[in-house]
């Protein structure tokens, strides 16, 4: 089985033409970037229903600050919001989900983790929400602090963190637990107002959404003041793609630097111009593989952080969170932007 | 990837395979325009090309060591000597020939690289069939399903057994008490099937003379050299990674080729570039192709996505999922390269554990090695599909490639459908054989 010398070297120089002629297509936006305007649709991987973050009302349509961050991504890379995939996830499906290219990123109450950036070597582009673990309870029950909890069942929802947490918090404070360990975070809600537990624990936020869902009403359940945990909730994507990271994170401070120069959705067209967000032609926009303009398309899409925030699980929404350390950095927050220059 | 790039992707992945099986065009031309087609259509990319480079350069490394170093060899006149040694002891049989190759290829490929194993075995195999007045083309397809299948012998037999083993923690020994028996069976049920595969090899009796002429070495000291080489390479193929400087098999390939050049050029038995030209650079090529297609296919996330079906659809019953495996890998590996399946495969496998539960979240990572040993039976399947779903075609692995390219470049050219006839009933008894090897590890396992 020979071949020429002559047919090889044809054969080969072939080959690499077509690779050249391939180079510029690689070399200005990452792979997942080009995968999703090829495929002209975002895949968002999202919890499968938690009112204010990621919620489908009785017409199928979506709505939550996980859900308007991704319209915000699909507004800046696409060109329109509504071109984005919902992909409702179990917490044990969303790591896979991501890994097997099932979304391109996740916006499901994910904790930032150490464990998880390092050893299973995802990125967290920011923190779209500071949460911490907290606990809700009849408010019959009359438990007024954590320590009355002790001895008691806590419910727990299944592969999250908060088993964990809750675990070494009660072992530092010698107190004894005993866990009911259900599969989704409206299973274990159900379960406490069913009597099954004493309390349900999880993130504050989650323990205020779930709080709607009660049978007797909100007022019915009470959330601890505790808070056993750290929580910041963000954007996740698997490593490997720095354009991509880059481009979820900028538009993340986009929303956060819109709020800090009073840029919202109802006058973004005639203040942005004026403001650091323009871009032109010779903008990182070009380098990220995204049109100019993308920042502005996203607050368009779904107004600035502060606007997102609360129409959703703010002063706007039936949750009322205060906005607490998600304000912005000058009024006592965490919300804080690096300059977009 | 687009829906048309995906429908592209299976239409360009079929075209290619079936125009191989029906002898359409050659099948180096096949894989490569197969290749064009996925960079015109933008399927493929250089990311892709990054990527097959990473799974790709081991295997071409270790077939392009192997032909140097047998091409090197056979200038020492020792494939002759050796061939007569093996004609004597078949006694003129075709019965004992073929389980000679049995009892050769099978240990010696249990350690070393499959392809490695069959390109500097084949002279030696193709000499004794000609002696006994044999189509060398049955015993050479026998030599590579053997070494196929062999690999499943020790965790290092094969790089995909490898892959799935080092992902879950297994060791040598652990290997050794789960797998292997498994790997033996799947072997020794091949000699059932060789009456009836090759009758016209297993029923020869031919009369040897009572004296074989016996080929006179010319330069004794260049054999001596070349043989030294030759044990370097393989202690270094066995011992290498355990040695400070870590040296993979690929990389002592590459080591092997250059001392041999080394060798040749050193003893002006033949000029460097003629040894070079000589290389069989159209298996090579068409391996190469190969694995780009293989990426293509790979890239439409079809295979990793599996993992919520099988989730949704299997829950918890490992075995069912395993013996799925087993088949769906097979089949995949008896048209696509075992390796990047394989990789692609056990992202599937980790992501369906997870997703029902089986393992926390952190059995995505690498490091992860605390596997349930109710899940092994999953990844003992995946092993024996990727390696024994191979045998079936001649594209199925590399060894099965390269001993068809010998035998071309011997003047036989072999067919797809000559080499399945051989190969697809051999891989079903082998996946059946190990199907219930399977169902008997999980019985255990609970």
């Amino acid at each position: 089985m020979k071949i020429s010398k002559h047919t090889l070297r044809s054969g080969l120089l072939a080959l690499a033409a077509c690779l050249a002629m391939l180079a510029p297509v690689a070399a200005h936006a990452g792979a997942v970037i080009q995968a999703i305007k090829s495929r002209g649709e975002l895949r968002c991987g999202v919890s499968e229903g938690i009112p204010g973050f990621s919620a489908r009302d009785a017409n199928g349509n979506w709505s939550g600050l996980d859900i308007d961050f991704c319209r915000a991504l699909a507004a800046a890379l696409l060109g329109d919001p509504q071109r984005v995939a919902f992909v409702p996830l179990k917490s044990s499906m969303r790591f896979p989900a991501l890994e097997v290219g099932k979304v391109d990123l996740l916006a499901r109450n994910t904790t930032w983790t150490m464990e998880r950036e390092v050893v299973l070597r995802l990125e967290f582009p920011g923190v779209l929400f500071y949460d911490g673990q907290g606990f809700m309870v009849a408010k019959k029950a009359k438990v007024r602090k954590l320590a009355d909890l002790s001895g008691t069942t806590v419910c727990v929802e299944k592969g999250t963190n908060h088993q964990r947490n809750l675990l070494d918090y009660f072992s530092d404070h010698k107190m004894s637990v005993k866990l009911l360990v259900i599969d989704s975070a409206s299973g274990a809600a159900q379960a406490l107002f069913a009597g099954r537990c004493l309390a349900y624990s999880s993130d504050s936020a989650q323990l205020a959404a779930m709080r709607l869902t009660a049978p007797e009403g909100a007022k019915s359940m009470a959330i601890l003041p505790e808070r056993i945990s750290k929580e910041p909730l963000g954007p996740v994507l698997k490593r490997g793609d720095d354009d991509w990271y880059a481009l979820v994170r900028w538009v993340l401070y986009a929303l956060i630097m819109a709020e800090e120069r009073g840029v919202t959705r109802a006058n973004v067209d005639n203040v942005l111009p004026k403001l650091v967000l323009y871009e032109d032609k010779n903008s990182p926009a070009t380098a990220l593989g995204v049109s100019p303009g993308w920042g502005q398309r996203a607050i368009k899409a779904v107004g600035n952080y502060g606007e997102m925030y609360e129409r959703n699980v703010g002063r706007d929404s039936p949750l009322g969170i205060e906005r607490g350390l998600n304000r912005l950095w000058d009024q006592g927050g965490l919300m804080y932007a690096p300059p977009l220059r | 990837m687009n829906d048309l790039q995906l429908y592209l992707t299976f239409a360009i992945f079929a075209a290619v395979i079936l125009a191989i099986a029906f002898d359409v065009i050659d099948m180096a031309l096949a894989a490569l325009l197969g290749v064009s087609l996925m960079m015109l259509f933008g399927i493929l990319g250089n990311e892709d090309f990054v990527a097959v480079g990473k799974t790709a350069a081991g295997p071409l490394a270790l077939l392009f060591g192997g032909m140097v170093v047998a091409r090197v060899l056979a200038e020492t006149g020792i494939f002759p000597r050796i061939g007569s040694i093996l004609l004597r002891a078949t006694g003129g049989s075709g019965k004992r020939f073929l389980l000679l190759i049995f009892v050769i290829v099978a240990p010696v490929c249990s350690l070393l690289p499959n392809a490695t194993t069959v390109i500097l075995l084949a002279p030696i195999v193709i000499r004794v069939a000609q002696a006994l007045e044999l189509d060398f083309v049955g015993p050479m397809i026998l030599m590579a399903l053997i070494s196929n299948t062999a690999g499943l012998l020790t965790l290092v037999g094969d790089p995909a057994t490898f892959l799935v083993g080092s992902s879950i923690g297994m060791s040598f020994g652990s290997y050794l008490k789960h797998v292997s028996l498994g790997g033996l069976l799947a072997l020794l049920s091949i000699l059932p099937l060789l009456p009836w595969l090759m009758p016209q090899v297993w029923k020869v009796r031919r009369q040897l003379p009572a004296q074989l002429p016996v080929e006179k070495i010319e330069r004794p000291w260049f054999v001596v050299l070349a043989l030294v080489v030759l044990a370097i390479m393989v202690l270094l193929f066995m011992f290498g990674e355990d040695i400070p400087a870590h040296i993979a098999p690929p990389a002592v390939a590459i080591v092997g080729a250059t001392l041999a050049l080394l060798v040749v050029y050193g003893a002006r038995v033949a000029p460097v570039e003629t040894v070079i030209r000589d290389v069989d650079w159209k298996t090579l090529v068409f391996l190469a192709a190969i694995f780009c297609l293989v990426q293509g296919f790979i890239k439409t996330g079809l295979l990793q996505g599996m993992a919520f079906r099988l989730a949704d659809g299997f829950g918890t019953d490992f075995l069912l999922v395993g013996l799925l495996l087993l088949v769906g890998i097979g089949v995949l590996s008896s048209v696509l390269a075992n390796i990047p399946v394989v990789a692609a495969a056990l992202v599937m496998t980790k992501g369906y554990l997870v997703a029902i539960e089986a393992v926390p979240e952190t059995a995505m990572a690498a490091s992860f090695v605390d596997w349930p040993i109710a899940t092994l039976p999953v990844f003992v399947a995946m092993m024996f599909g990727a390696t024994l779903g191979g045998n079936a075609t001649m594209i199925g692995a590399s060894a099965n490639v390269v001993s068809i390219g010998i035998c071309a470049s011997h003047g036989q050219r072999v067919t797809f459908i000559r080499f399945m006839r051989y190969g697809l009933p051999i891989t079903v008894v082998q996946l059946t054989v190990s199907g219930l090897y399977v169902l008997a590890l999980s019985h255990l396992m609970h």
